[in-house]
């Protein structure tokens, strides 16, 4: 995540903790007034201010903190007892109060400035002194001299200094990160095994540092440990001499030895493979050897000098008259290059070369590999945590997501090509190189969905912020105490969905605080732990996002449920009858059904369940309810994790084929015609004790919508689709299958035709209608 | 593996933004809201560095580093104290106690990060 968007997370995050901490200044202060000795209300007011003036200044709001220092000043003194709170200086305390609250809400602190410097002003009057907030970032004392220095280090760290938790292998690790660096553990002090403690520290390190640093940047290294350590630090600027600075030139040459090590090696693995180097690449070869020669030289390095020497002649032959390698000239170059290897890495390791002429090439293969990293020079790690970001219009991100699923449904035509040119041309070898192509295709259509995707998507975090705080809010009104536990909140959701989930999930959390969880009392009567647990959990499952509102409180009573749709006429006698506990559960999804006793301010209406229901199924998602009564509810949204692909169920009435969302279907059965009655004009049919109306597709679309005569035949496919109160069954002539498509809206010309929801185009480039079935039920 | 940083202050949004730091740095990171909090949590999984905030409720940031040497598991375990530029006594406070190092608050993030590879890189 970027920086910007953190600090902007943060800001928000903060904002909301805030609010809590001011209100609770604003009594604790009024409080305070009345008891102004009150030692521990005094270290609750600063404690509040402490936080608010630390956190708010890691989030951003300098201005705010630096405000706040000066009234956590006052509270400080009061809490050591160097100063007695008046009502005069609550007065100012509350202005203060006002003012940092104004001041996380501006987006530019300009505006309280004035009112904030003569807050400053009337406060500096009670403290002892003026109470400068030093800045936090300190100026860096003069200017970093860039030279190159010698410094000759000692570090004795204090015997105990592992007890602080310091290891300073780190610290002396540490210095080597700053330049070239040659340690020496000096180990005089270490006692003979029986005498040895473990928990002590009897080293010292002398370390010689060739450093650009500042020497204050090397003494920060031992920032936590100066205190108890001996350390002592002499530095001496560099001459660049021949004597002097050595290790650095020695470093230089290391590295071009590596890198030209490497470039001989791609060389050579072309002539092991059996390809002929041109000779253009023969004199890349000898141009790289000449180089290394001369570096040798410079460095002294007679050895590898020689060695060059003899290789840059071999080529020398086969260059100038244009011939091609011969076998030993090549045999010659890989023992060459082996040796070369070889010398190189012993020093690095500082050993002497063991130059064996006879020892097989084996011996040291790629010594000198890819991190031609020399001896002592640490590695440069930039800290990259600031990542580029962009700012994209919506609109063209909708059109490349719009592309990339697009391609996605595409690719399925290279299978039907595929199977048309077996089976319809007989080139099946053709059939076979498309689907291939095809199957290519599609693994690339997929990572870009899925690249381009996740460019919308958002941890689920920024929804679940506000819970806290609400069921918080819940438990002060209700004289509740409930905890709230989030996981999963870097689960990913699409920008969209979080949007829209944000309100049903208020609703399903609120719920569980305030009607799910029981008063303490009422929970230690039945044996449960006084504080009541709501669980808010986030997870990727397969393609979906299953986010778990789970609460531990008194669960629902199907019983209840029952009685009161019955009350309200929601639903029959018999059907009440004929449903069991799972099925009335659901009852809780009807409009104007709440069981509440009473409505509370903050839920009861029941106007939320059928809602909440709603918004998930538009957003392509489901849910469920489990519920135990006496020990809690758990309701389980599942959602699709991608938003413009969705799956639906392929079927044909009539020649012309159709597509149902597939949330929308219940079940896909096939019924025999006796199943199937007739009474009064409509068609009714029983399935697994349920009756429920019938329609058939053909019927619907293609005739004049009226009852049609058409026999049924032997076995009806059908499939019963559900929609926000209602089970229907229709009848299709035949179902083809799932499919995966990208479901284009109708156009505006089309928008009142209700029955479908839009189009899409199907593999084999027909179009198909999506049907929307609240519309064409 | 990734290191197990604990993180202990009695603010939600500082526990979130170390959080954010550190997990996007690759740590892996537990929180507790006070030092009797976190000596509740600080069994699974084991934690590599602590850093904590001085002034909580129920436990403060300095007794939390005199419990933790105490235990076997962390004697030896880097604890970094969050303190704001007032309580210079508190850091002589926290190393008798066996703190290992500091961050002034408020910090920038880079920092903290830098605070935290230097004591347990």
């Amino acid at each position: 995540m970027d920086i910007a968007a953190l600090q902007i997370q943060m800001r928000d995050a903060f904002r909301v903790e805030a609010t809590d901490l001011l209100a609770e200044l604003d009594s604790s202060m009024l409080e305070l007034e009345s008891r102004p000795q009150d030692a521990d209300l005094l270290n609750r007011v600063f404690r509040a201010i402490h936080t608010i003036k630390g956190s708010g200044g890691t989030a951003g709001f300098n201005e705010m903190a630096a405000f706040t220092h000066h009234v956590e000043e006052l509270f400080d003194e009061a809490r050591m007892g160097r100063l007695t709170i008046t009502p005069e200086m609550i007065d100012l305390a509350l202005q203060a109060k006002d003012l940092i609250g104004q001041l996380l809400e501006s987006d530019s602190p300009a505006t309280q400035e004035s009112a904030c410097a003569q807050v400053v002003e009337a406060l500096a009057k009670f403290l002892p002194h003026s109470g400068k907030l030093s800045s936090n970032g300190k100026a860096k004392p003069g200017k970093v001299a860039a030279q190159n220095q010698r410094h000759k280090i000692f570090f004795k760290p204090n015997a105990q200094v592992f007890f602080s938790g310091t290891d300073p292998v780190n610290l002396v690790d540490e210095l080597c990160t700053l330049g070239a660096a040659t340690v020496t553990a000096l180990v005089e002090e270490i006692p003979p095994l029986e005498n040895l403690n473990p928990e002590q520290c009897y080293l010292a390190w002398g370390v010689d540092l060739m450093s650009a640093q500042p020497v204050p940047k090397i003494k920060e290294v031992f920032l936590f440990v100066e205190d108890e350590s001996e350390i002592r630090i002499e530095s001496r600027l560099e001459e660049r001499s021949n004597e002097t600075g050595k290790t650095e030139q020695q470093a230089a040459f290391l590295n071009i030895a590596g890198q030209s090590l490497e470039a001989l090696d791609g060389f050579l693995s072309q002539l092991r493979s059996g390809t002929e180097p041109d000779r253009g690449c023969c004199r890349n070869y000898q141009r790289i050897l000449k180089t290394f020669q001369a570096a040798a030289n410079r460095q002294n390095q007679k050895e590898a000098a020689t060695l060059l020497d003899e290789q840059i002649h071999l080529l020398e032959a086969a260059i100038t008259n244009n011939t091609s390698l011969s076998e030993e000239t090549k045999v010659n170059l890989e023992e060459g290059y082996q040796h070369l290897a070889a010398l190189i890495q012993s020093l690095r390791a500082n050993k002497p070369c063991v130059n064996n002429l006879e020892t097989p090439t084996a011996l040291q293969p790629d010594v000198a590999s890819a991190s031609a990293v020399p001896v002592g020079e640490g590695p440069k790690k930039e800290a990259a945590h600031a990542s580029a970001s962009i700012r994209v219009d919506q609109e063209k991100l909708d059109r490349l997501i719009q592309s990339a699923g697009e391609l996605l449904v595409a690719r399925n035509a290279f299978p039907i090509l595929a199977k048309k040119l077996a089976l319809e041309h007989g080139l099946s070898g053709m059939g076979k190189e498309v689907k291939d192509a095809g199957d290519h295709i599609s693994r690339i259509a997929e990572d870009l969905q899925a690249a381009v995707m996740s460019i919308r998507m958002m941890p689920i975090r920024t929804v679940f912020q506000r819970f806290p705080r609400m069921v918080r809010d819940i438990c002060r009104a209700q004289d509740k105490e409930v905890e709230l536990l989030l996981e999963g909140e870097d689960t990913e959701l699409d920008k969209t969905v979080i949007e829209q989930i944000a309100d049903p999930l208020v609703h399903l959390v609120r719920n569980a605080a305030d009607h799910g969880i029981e008063s303490p009392e009422v929970r230690a009567q039945a044996d449960k732990p006084r504080v009541g647990k709501v669980t808010l959990k986030a997870y990727n499952k397969a393609n979906n996002v299953v986010i778990e509102v789970h609460d531990d409180g008194r669960g629902m009573d199907p019983a209840r449920l029952k009685k009161k749709a019955l009350e309200k006429g929601l639903i029959t006698p018999s059907a009440a009858e004929a449903m069991d506990d799972r099925a009335a559960l659901e009852l809780i999804f009807l409009p104007g059904l709440s069981t509440a006793e009473q409505v509370t301010g903050i839920s009861g209406r029941g106007v939320g369940m059928d809602v909440v229901r709603n918004n998930i199924r538009q957003l392509h998602g489901t849910t469920t309810i489990e519920s135990h009564l006496g020990a809690g509810s758990k309701i389980t949204i599942t959602l699709p994790a991608s938003l413009m692909v969705s799956r639906g169920i392929l079927v044909e009435a009539k020649g012309e084929e159709y597509v149902f969302p597939i949330e929308s279907v219940v079940q896909m059965v096939r019924l025999v015609r006796q199943q199937i009655h007739c009474h009064d004009q409509a068609h009714f049919a029983t399935f697994r004790n349920e009756v429920f109306p019938v329609l058939r597709l053909a019927d619907h679309f293609t005739g004049t919508g009226q009852f049609s005569e058409i026999a049924w035949p032997e076995e009806v496919p059908m499939a019963i689709v559900q929609t926000n109160r209602e089970r229907v069954g229709v009848a299709v002539d035949r179902f083809i299958g799932q499919v995966e498509v990208i479901v284009k809206p109708m156009s505006r010309d089309f928008a009142n035709i209700t029955a479908f929801q839009g189009t899409t185009i199907m593999g084999d480039g027909r179009v198909a209608l999506v049907i929307n079935p609240a519309g064409f039920i | 593996m990734a290191k197990t940083i604990m993180v202990v202050d009695d603010s939600t949004s500082m526990r979130q933004m170390v959080k954010f730091t550190l997990a996007g740095a690759g740590y892996d990171v537990v929180e507790a809201k006070d030092g009797a909090d976190a000596l509740g949590r600080c069994n699974t999984p084991k934690v590599d560095l602590f850093i904590t905030d001085l002034n909580m409720p129920n436990m403060d940031g300095i007794q939390l580093t005199r419990e933790l040497r105490a235990t076997a598991p962390y004697r030896f375990t880097p604890i970094v104290m969050l303190t704001t530029e007032s309580q210079t006594n508190k850091k002589m406070e926290g190393k008798a106690a066996g703190a290992t190092g500091w961050v002034i608050k408020p910090f920038q993030m880079e920092q903290l990060l830098a605070v935290v590879k230097k004591v347990c890189p």
